[in-house]
């Protein structure tokens, strides 16, 4: 359950598995250790109504951005296949949000959407492949607020 | 004299039980030459956003046999493409792609192996080792007309565990089922199989 | 007077030892410098700030760890350590941890574990870990406060038949009842937390024995 979303079967052990395996080499990779994307408030006391649409967003932006820009690293570190298991199962979880339309209260979708442009924007700021590499070292904070709240 | 063209492996096909997957082909044959194969693999992410890569499977680039676990490259709930060709030396044939793409969802669920014991009063159960993707739904009730039936969900297999403290003198029953969370499907109950406190197991 | 850096080697093998949240910085001293009065200094850094710190009491020491549990104990943050050798005037290039998330890497330690028994009964009461505070007097946060979906996988050996079974729980008392009478039992006790894989120490074994069946024992007087 992610607030207003029900939703069936995610399983992050898989996640987890994957990232665990790929951790040290990409957060290797980021020098710009001042700047953390998905910060305290960005994740910090979210609603559990907010929940539902900060991780579709979340994960939409990384499906779009993150992992695709990712690919030519991913090869060169020989990482695509955590890469493919992050990125298929991102795709499974949106697919199973469904964003109940018809309860869409515009104020707890307004103050997800606060929320995710904060991450953007700082993600914005930074030179693409940094940014990009930065975001793919931070999918375990982003894999730990999605434990929690899937606990609710 | 080199192979003219090395004809591409065909009748590609995947076996799945119990979320292992095996693609299998039909072996290509060069007399007097040992031909290799090198499979790859293809998730909806790589179709939809990576403009179609396709990755090396982890166990079969290259392999020597007609088969390939492609369990570690299934990892997602989501349509894979699969594809093989034959190697010999630098000679590579033309690539031959699954019909259907795989989707684990089709796999085979069978009941899991259980083996049910007492300690004195304690009803044990040690459930088959099927894989951390398996949760076991265990049923047991005491033997007698108008029991109620329990149910205890165990999280991992290969160990014994307990399952309930027993009435003297009683006969108590227990099947059990596996579910796989990432497919949400579960398999069907094994066979029952009962004991009798401080007497022998009862074949149903 | 600043020392030479790179006069020397750098230490080695730098990680984070944690369990409960009490994060000790560990490391080996450099190469081919066994031995030898090497000093070492520390510094740590939270991801997403600006600057590294200094920690004060980790400054030219001759130990090789170094507590940082105090300056690690936001758990939700993420952090960075390094230290580096001085000898003399010369002093090794900095050596640096990977980056460390305490709330996924911390080891969760076992339960207190109290037995009491009866002729044909064992009563296991459970204690939760808990979190590493900076000072004895300080109120305890238990680990369940951190984790609250924490469990616990109970072993249960009875020496007699030589049979295990292990039961996992939720709550923090557990009865077995219907024991054999005279019989010495061993429990083991490992929290366990849903979730990412995460490290966990089982319990010391404690053995009781259940006591002598009264009603055999008032037949024979």
């Amino acid at each position: 359950q992610f607030g207003p979303c029900r939703v069936e079967g995610v399983v992050l052990q898989k996640l987890w598995e994957a990232f665990r395996a790929v951790k040290d080499i990409v957060q290797a990779q980021d020098n710009i250790t001042g700047v953390r994307l998905l910060r305290k408030e960005v994740l910090q006391n979210v609603s559990e109504a907010e929940s539902c649409y900060l991780i579709h967003a979340l994960l939409k932006f990384y499906l779009d951005t993150v992992f695709r820009n990712y690919r030519r690293k991913a090869a060169e570190f020989r990482i695509l296949r955590s890469l493919s298991t992050l990125a298929n199962n991102f795709i499974v979880i949106v697919s199973k949000l469904q964003l109940s339309q018809e309860n869409k209260m515009f104020s707890t979708w307004e103050s997800a959407r606060k929320r995710f442009l904060l991450f953007q924007r700082a993600f914005k700021q930074l030179d693409r492949e940094a940014a990009v590499t930065k975001a793919f070292g931070e999918v375990d904070i982003l894999l730990t607020w999605m434990e929690k709240f899937q606990q609710l | 004299d080199a192979v003219a063209v090395l004809p591409a492996p065909q009748n590609l096909s995947v076996q799945s039980t119990n979320m292992k997957h095996v693609l299998t082909w039909s072996p290509v044959v060069v007399p007097e030459e040992i031909i290799h194969y090198s499979v790859e693999y293809q998730g909806e992410y790589e179709s939809l956003y990576m403009s179609h890569i396709w990755i090396p499977s982890s166990w079969c680039s290259p392999t020597a046999g007609p088969e390939c676990d492609i369990t570690d490259d299934i990892t997602a709930t989501v349509p894979y493409n699969l594809r093989v060709r034959a190697v010999l030396g630098s000679q590579t044939s033309a690539w031959s792609t699954l019909k259907q793409p795989f989707n684990q969802n089709s796999t085979i669920l069978t009941p899991p192996g259980m083996e049910v014991t007492q300690d004195g009063f304690h009803l044990v159960i040690k459930l088959e080792d099927l894989g951390p993707q398996f949760e076991y739904f265990v049923a047991y009730w005491r033997k007698e007309s108008g029991a109620e039936e329990h149910v205890k969900m165990v999280m991992n297999g290969g160990v014994p565990v307990h399952l309930e403290t027993m009435e003297p003198g009683s006969a108590y029953c227990v099947k059990a089922q596996t579910f796989v969370k990432a497919i949400g499907r579960h398999s069907a109950f094994s066979q029952a199989e009962c004991v009798k406190v401080q007497g022998e197991t009862l074949p149903l | 007077v600043p020392c030479v850096s790179g006069g020397l080697p750098k230490p080695t093998n730098i990680t984070f030892l944690s369990i409960n949240m009490k994060n000790t910085l560990q490391w080996n001293p450099p190469e081919g410098l066994q031995g030898v009065a090497v000093t070492y200094t520390v510094q740590y850094f939270i991801y997403g700030q600006k600057k590294w710190l200094n920690k004060s009491e980790c400054r030219n020491i001759n130990r090789t760890y170094c507590d940082l549990s105090a300056e690690t104990s936001d758990y939700e943050h993420q952090y960075y350590a390094k230290v580096k050798a001085t000898w003399g005037m010369n002093c090794s290039k900095w050596t640096e941890t990977r980056r460390f998330y305490p709330f996924l890497e911390t080891q969760i330690g076992p339960p207190e574990v109290a037995l009491t028994t009866d002729e044909k009964s064992i009563s296991i009461v459970l204690t939760a870990p808990e979190k590493w505070k900076k000072n004895p007097e300080d109120s305890s946060v238990s680990m369940q406060q951190i984790y609250s979906n924490l469990k616990y996988n109970v072993s249960i050996y009875n020496t007699k038949s030589n049979r295990t079974w292990s039961q996992c729980v939720a709550n923090h008392t557990l009865v077995l009842s219907w024991l054999e009478p005279d019989t010495l039992y061993c429990v083991v006790v490992e929290s366990i937390v849903p979730g990412p894989p995460r490290l966990a120490q089982p319990s010391e074994k404690q053995c009781v024995r259940t006591l002598k069946d009264q009603t055999s024992a008032l037949k024979v007087k």
